[in-house]
């Protein structure tokens, strides 16, 4: 089938076929340049109506006020209740993700064998695959009556389980990125490693992580930046009454009810505002303030990444 | 090392006896944060199907007639293909999961023919497609036409056939639609869908074979199969709409693949698993029937897959989300797939490398690999944004839910396309233009089949997560509770995430472990076999190169 088309386009004359892939040139430009439309119109729409949104709440106000109340009438809008509790999941997030994935990077890229990495990276994929409402849905349903088991005081919505999830969630991407990472690192690293008469676990930790440790932060930064902006996990399980952090009793504020960022966003959309109150509006301000957030993480990440590809190959 | 001990004269180390303690926890530390992990979600899934089928309401005669027919010999079997016949082993597996994923893929191809296309409009699209693409292709044989002049007679053509001029011209489309004689809508379906797969099918043997009498049978067999069931097929109740989409969505994947073992011979036990499964199943129901043991009193039935949403848990469904899931992902496919591999084919094949236009692409590079990070909640900002305030649509739509998610997805398919036509080998490429092709040339005939499967792996992947997108949802504005399948792409919709939450708001303990747990059920099902395929898909093609 495709010999007798490349036959039938050669015998064409070579006017016809410049326009062809003239043609096709311009098309597959435009698909690519489309995407450089997308983050033009995020930032500009997001812009546009964030100014909207500040033409009518003043913004000292609003990154400096601790009190977040949404309603039609007369709103109280204080971002940092909603940064404390993001910055409260993303760490606790950190704090369950960051270990595990990078154990689990150091166990398939330095001692599982190649039968046990075909199981184990398939169904860590899979772990990937599950939507962020089903996660919620586990934390909510599952993980917190069991904090309550374990003699937690936590409250039906909380930001404890909703953070634990989340740390779930971005295992897979820690642990896939910096195992890319650690393979990257040559053998002849390891070999000289061995050679000097090191064992496999000093192999692993003092040449392995050192020499791939720009990945491995990569990864990191990629994984947080998925933690702030992550919306399902918070808004099932972390419920949605905004908090100001209280720093006299740290744990209190993980055993309560919070909001975050993301999770207040939902909420101005998902309650019957009217289109045009100030209430609306605050939520493409915060979705400004997100994307500025996670734009520049991810480009971090990006240029620590490159650094490493750059030096092994 | 080569230090000697002062006092006794021997070597550090040269009795082997470094402790290998700290090595082995930290192995052992390494490997149990691996399985932990995978671990806690297993659990998680275990109480889910727990809650959806709640086993402990059946008969323990029940159980007992299940394990001794249906999960008696398939542990049986599989002890026996992982000890004596790997291969064996494998074509069993395979046999058992394609039935399972064709049947879902028939499930939603059946829902496209009786909510979103009739089959008449299925014969006029079809047939307007091959008009539109018949003109195109004598256009570019008969005239050496330009760039511009190819653009404006591609826009007419398709605009004159497939879309139409709303209120001046009617396409070609909707007057094949209006003609006062149709075939009888059976007849169409058969002609215009059973018979292009039958002789897909029919080509595949007869290439496989490498004889024309094979390839003929294997197609006429599958044309024969749908015609004589869909007149039979009403008789003893099955629809012929079901039937035709049986054979041709199942019934012609499942043929070709046990041909194909046939024909190779090797591990042709496989095949047992499924029948002896297929079997058991049988005689379990029959045992069952005739003893009256109770099954378990289970949420997940066809009920809940068939009815709409309720306040009585017993009585809710999921179905208008599952037409509305399967309506949005129709439109993501069609929106991000071409636009996706057309931008990874210019960022790979086209590209400028260096100079002003170089650093150009190396910043849409970098922009792409910046946009898949982007929180999806923000995807949804700008499709309320994009669509309901600058587009003017109506929020909640099919079609605004799908572009929104085609907008997320469109980054991630871009990258995996762009590694799988990296990893076509160069030489290849060299060799196409050694024998004079172009470009284009080369990128159609050589680059894209051979990077088609990688592609395909990535495209499905991203299919997944576009399935389980939430957020972006519910920023446009997608209805809590839709108790009417959308009829149109620009109707009302739900999907199945979106229905997920609005019971998790419901906070009562009956749909948090009846109806939500059914629920995530039908959602990881889905999910879990689209990932599975891509995975199976990736695998293969590897091992190939």
């Amino acid at each position: 089938m495709s010999d007798t088309s490349i036959e039938a386009d050669l015998t064409r004359s070579a006017n016809g076929r410049i326009a062809k892939e003239r043609l096709y040139h311009g098309l597959l430009f435009c698909c690519a340049a489309l995407t450089v439309f997308v983050t033009i119109s995020i930032v500009a729409t997001l812009a546009i109506d964030a100014l909207e949104f500040f033409g009518r709440v003043n913004p000292y106000a609003f990154f400096t006020g601790t009190e977040w109340v949404l309603r039609s009438e007369n709103p109280i809008l204080g971002i940092l209740p909603l940064v404390t509790a993001t910055l409260i999941v993303t760490i606790v997030s950190a704090l369950v993700a960051i270990p595990v994935g990078t154990a689990a990077a150091v166990y398939l890229s330095e001692y599982a064998s190649d039968r046990m990495r075909s199981v184990l990276k398939p169904a860590l994929e899979i772990l990937a695959g599950i939507p962020t409402v089903v996660y919620g849905f586990f934390a909510l349903v599952y993980l917190t009556p069991w904090l309550q088991g374990l003699g937690l005081d936590v409250s039906l919505f909380n930001l404890l389980s909703a953070s634990v999830m989340v740390g779930i969630m971005i295992i897979p991407m820690v642990s896939s990125i910096s195992e890319d990472a650690m393979s990257a690192v040559p053998d002849s690293l390891r070999q000289a490693g061995y050679g000097l008469g090191a064992t496999k676990f000093e192999v692993s930790t003092k040449i392995v992580i050192p020499a791939s440790i720009s990945g491995i932060f990569s990864s990191y930064i990629l994984a947080l930046s998925r933690a702030i902006g992550e919306t399902m996990i918070v808004v099932v399980a972390g419920g949605s009454r905004a908090r100001m952090f209280d720093p006299s009793e740290p744990f209190a504020n993980l055993l309560n009810s919070g909001q975050t960022m993301t999770a207040a966003m939902v909420q101005a959309v998902t309650t019957d505002l009217s289109g045009g109150t100030a209430g609306y509006y605050s939520m493409f301000a915060i979705g400004l303030t997100l994307f500025a957030i996670t734009f520049s993480m991810n480009l971090l990440s990006n240029r620590i990444a490159a650094r490493y590809r750059e030096e092994y190959q | 090392m080569a230090t000697t001990d002062e006092s006794t004269g021997t070597w550090f180390g040269a009795d082997g006896q470094v402790s290998q303690l700290r090595g082995l926890l930290f192995k052992a530390g390494c490997l149990g944060a691996t399985l932990l992990a995978l671990f806690l979600v297993f659990v998680f899934l275990v109480y889910v199907a727990i809650d959806a089928i709640e086993p402990g309401t059946a008969d323990p005669a029940w159980w007992a007639t299940v394990a001794t027919t249906v999960a008696g010999p398939a542990i049986v079997l599989s002890i026996y293909y992982y000890r004596f016949a790997p291969r064996a082993g494998e074509v069993a597996y395979t046999a058992l999961g394609l039935p399972v994923a064709a049947t879902l893929l028939a499930g939603g191809v059946s829902i496209v023919f009786r909510h979103i296309v009739s089959p008449h409009e299925w014969l006029a699209l079809v047939v307007a497609s091959l008009v539109a693409y018949g003109a195109l292709e004598f256009h570019g044989r008969a005239r050496d036409a330009g760039a511009l002049e190819r653009v404006v007679v591609g826009a007419a053509v398709i605009g004159l056939t497939i879309v139409g001029v709303p209120g001046l011209v009617p396409s070609l489309r909707t007057l094949l639609l209006s003609l006062p004689v149709l075939p009888m809508a059976p007849l169409a379906l058969l002609g215009t869908f059973v018979v292009p797969i039958g002789v897909g099918a029919g080509w595949s043997v007869r290439r496989a074979r490498e004889s024309d009498r094979a390839g003929l049978i294997a197609g006429g067999v599958t044309v024969a199969a749908a015609a004589i069931g869909a007149v039979a097929g009403p008789v003893v109740g099955v629809s012929w709409t079901t039937w035709l989409v049986l054979t041709t969505v199942v019934g012609v994947p499942v043929g070709l693949y046990v041909e194909r073992v046939y024909r190779g011979g090797k591990g042709v036990s496989g095949l047992a698993l499924p029948v002896a499964l297929a079997a058991g199943v049988v005689v379990c129901a029959v045992i069952v029937e005739t003893a009256g043991f109770a099954g378990p009193d289970v949420w997940i039935d066809w009920e809940f897959l068939t009815s709409a949403h309720n306040r009585t848990p017993r009585e809710a469904g999921i179905y208008p989300a599952l037409v509305g899931s399967v309506m949005m992902i129709i439109v993501v496919a069609l929106a991000a797939f071409p636009v996706g591999v057309g931008a990874a084919i210019y960022l790979e094949e086209y590209a400028p490398t260096s100079g002003l236009s170089g650093s150009i692409v190396e910043l849409i590079e970098i922009n792409i690999a910046n946009l898949a990070g982007v929180p999806s909640v923000v995807y949804g900002l700008l499709g309320l944004a994009l669509f309901v305030k600058v587009g003017e649509l109506r929020p909640g739509i099919v079609i605004v839910g799908g572009l929104t998610v085609s907008l997320l997805i469109l980054p991630i398919i871009i990258i995996s396309a762009q590694e799988a036509i990296r990893a076509v080998p160069d030489s290849q490429r060299r060799a196409a233009y050694g024998i004079g092709a172009t470009r284009w040339q080369t990128v159609r005939t050589v680059v894209l089949p051979r990077a088609m499967p990688g592609i395909m792996t990535g495209t499905i992947l991203a299919l997944g997560r576009a399935i389980g997108e939430t957020a972006p949802l519910l920023m446009v504005g997608v209805a809590a509770v839709v108790r009417i399948s959308p009829r149109s792409f620009f109707g009302l919709f739900s999907a199945m995430p979106r229905q997920l939450y609005s019971w998790a708001q419901l906070a009562k303990p009956d749909f948090y472990h009846g109806v939500l747990a059914a629920g995530v059920l039908v959602l990881l099902v889905v999910l879990l076999m689209m990932n599975g395929t891509a995975i199976l898909l990736r695998n293969k093609y590897q091992r190939r190169d």
